[in-house]
């Protein structure tokens, strides 16, 4: 009897596994020959956000190079899993492994070492940490500072929130950049800055989110994955907006409630720019930044909140887009805020 | 006094995903059984409560019956994924801890594929709404601190002295207590141990999972992989926090949740210390209690985390 109940009891935990060993943790997109390349992330392909933004991108520089690549993508990899995964996809031939996240940095550099014939890519970072290593960086405190310049212009109460993960990589960039658009155009605007602790913690962002609001904040923003959760607090009441850092929230019921903008992370870029170097016979040793100058972001008002969008507002952001299409580093100075 | 007003607004919702999760816990733990998969039952909670609204609704909004419906199919749910950590410390007397930790990741993982099989990406839903209680709500610094919030809030505050009630005044409370202290004592007056603790795991299960849909129905208002954050894990501190006792375990709840909501408000004050000193206090406030208030845990279960066999002598 006892051995029918364990029988049972395995059959009974394996059997959402097996019914849904087909979904969607990894698949092949797109057709065979080219480049194999191999994306790993530490959330889901559609957590609009992060990781999201990333697969995105590998989509649309499939579309931009047809037949070029193809790709496969592990989800949900802790820092700790990451190599295993890795080290498979190495062994099955790929020959470009993207770690969609600074925390795969030692993990990036001990395998590129250890296999000089296979690229990598990983960010965020500058660092250069092997010949054949990748790595971009996300200049976003052009995004932030457009988010800032419509914050600044259009709080009430001259109480902003700002919901972040934590204080280091582009969510650092963001804040700051977010700080200096809501001075240029509002001084007497406070910006209260907050940090979760965590990219992930949607709970965490919406409590704090909560508490900001609470405390008079009448527009919001915030940065990762985790700023869905104070999206969504946000989408609670009624007097109060977001801005957001990835137009994948502007999909969502919150996001067309609440968010007037959003700036993204357009990673097409950076991928057909990974191609191309291996084209070139470039393995890696080349930090690609990403800013409005090279096409790295993407910016956008919410069509569903345009009537909020004065045209005061559009000329103040049109100015300094225009300044950041031109020239990348026209905030040089960002890491000067004090936060 | 806005700020207080403010911190002390926030601090009872923002505690009851904790308080329902360690009560819960206090009945397993008081009837012996040691169940650190309390944050796979939450997972697990959190995914159906949200599913049924989500269902019907398809992300707009529905009825409060609907959410009602959720919240109930994730206690339903939650009371079984009891009585299955039942089968497996109970019956099989497996090792408590390791059993806990594999019930954690199955109903992480399984909310997981779930999820990602019937509804996708992350997502949101209408929820449930705030119901302030008429007149009661409108008392100064009283109404907006204990009576402008959504149904769950005070159900889960009147839940305690439920709870207290069920666990000293009644004949299955005196069983609980007596099979988590005693079990061989228990097992020669009558009481069958094996079902009280199923019993117990059923009710610790059901409460853990009503806690993960609080969460994502009443709360969060969304459902997304990583929505418990080990919440089911400070759940199980906060038992040893509150010496097994409802009322005690409410306090901790109360005091990790004002810790909490008090660094999200300080954060913005300006006050020249690092963020990540702010976002670690709840955790060390809660270890310092623990470590001060664990000198004296003569209320502790003596038989946690000890299988019962009644066929051997211990």
């Amino acid at each position: 009897m006892k051995r029918l109940i364990i029988t049972l009891m395995v059959l009974l935990a394996l059997a959402p596994f097996t019914i849904f060993a087909g979904g969607a943790s990894e698949e092949s997109a797109g057709g065979d020959g080219g480049y194999k390349v191999a994306l790993i992330i530490e959330n889901t392909i559609d957590d609009k956000g992060w990781c999201q933004s990333m697969y995105e991108g590998l989509v649309g520089a499939q579309e931009q190079l047809p037949g070029a690549f193809t790709f496969e993508y592990s989800e949900k990899m802790t820092t700790v899993d990451s190599e295993s995964i890795a080290r498979q996809y190495i062994a099955d031939g790929f020959d470009l492994i993207i770690a969609h996240g600074a925390q795969y940095k030692n993990m990036v550099t001990d395998l590129a070492a250890e296999f000089p014939d296979v690229s990598f890519a990983f960010g965020t970072s500058s660092d250069i940490v092997g010949d054949n290593v990748f790595t971009y960086m996300p200049e976003s405190e052009e995004t932030g500072y457009l988010s800032g310049i419509i914050a600044g212009m259009l709080t009430k109460k001259n109480n902003i929130g700002l919901v972040g993960p934590v204080d280091s990589g582009d969510a650092a960039r963001y804040n700051r950049g977010f700080v200096m658009g809501v001075e240029a155009v509002n001084p007497d605007a406070v910006v209260n800055v907050a940090y979760t602790g965590s990219f992930s913690d949607y709970v965490k962002s919406a409590e704090l989110a909560t508490t900001q609001i609470n405390a008079g904040a009448d527009v919001l923003t915030g940065s990762s994955q985790q700023a869905i959760g104070a999206l969504r607090a946000c989408a609670e009441y009624d007097d109060v907006l977001w801005l957001g850092q990835d137009l994948a929230q502007l999909d969502t019921p919150e996001g067309q409630a609440k968010c007037v903008a959003a700036s993204s992370y357009n990673y097409t870029a950076v991928v057909v720019g990974l191609i191309e170097s291996l084209d070139e016979g470039v393995k890696g040793g080349v930090c690609i930044p990403m800013n409005f100058n090279n096409g790295g972001f993407v910016f956008d008002y919410n069509p569903a909140l345009s009537s909020l969008v004065t045209d005061e507002i559009r000329a103040k952001v049109d100015e300094a887009l225009a300044s950041f299409e031109a020239s990348a580093g026209v905030l040089a100075d960002w890491a000067d805020v004090q936060i | 006094m806005d700020l207080i007003i403010n911190i002390l607004s926030m601090t009872v919702p923002f505690s009851v995903a904790l308080l329902l999760a360690s009560i819960g816990e206090m009945f397993n733990q008081r009837s012996g059984v040691f169940n650190l998969g309390c944050e796979g039952v939450m997972a697990m909670g959190a995914f159906l409560g949200m599913l049924v609204p989500f269902m019907v609704g398809h992300g707009g909004p529905v009825s409060n019956g609907w959410n009602w419906l959720g919240l109930l199919l994730a206690a339903l749910v939650g009371a079984l994924l009891g009585l299955f950590f039942g089968v497996i410390v109970v019956t099989f007397r497996a090792p408590q801890g390791i059993a806990g930790i594999g019930l954690q990741m199955f109903g992480v993982g399984t909310a997981g594929t779930l999820f990602r099989h019937f509804v996708g990406g992350t997502q949101s839903i209408p929820g449930m709404a705030n119901t302030p209680i008429p007149v009661l709500s409108r008392i100064p610094v009283i109404g907006p601190i204990f009576f402008s919030h959504n149904l769950m809030v005070y159900l889960a505050f009147l839940f305690v002295p439920v709870a207290w009630y069920i666990l000293f005044k009644t004949s299955w409370g005196l069983k609980v207590r007596a099979v988590g202290t005693h079990p061989r004592a228990a097992d020669s007056m009558g009481i069958n141990v094996n079902r009280t603790r199923y019993e117990a795991l059923a009710l610790g299960g059901a409460l853990a999972g009503l806690a993960g849909a609080y969460l994502s129905v009443c709360q969060v208002k969304m459902f997304s992989d990583e929505l418990i954050a080990g919440r089911g894990f400070i759940a199980v501190a906060l038992v040893y926090f509150g010496h097994w006792h409802p009322v005690k375990i409410m306090g901790g709840a109360l005091l990790f949740s004002f810790a909490q909501t008090i660094q999200y408000n300080v954060q913005g004050l300006g006050i020249d210390l690092p963020y990540e000193f702010f976002v670690m206090l709840p955790y060390v406030v809660v270890v310092v209690v623990l470590a001060f208030t664990s000198r004296n845990q003569t209320t502790s279960p003596s038989a946690l985390g000890k299988p019962f066999n009644r066929e051997i002598r211990t």
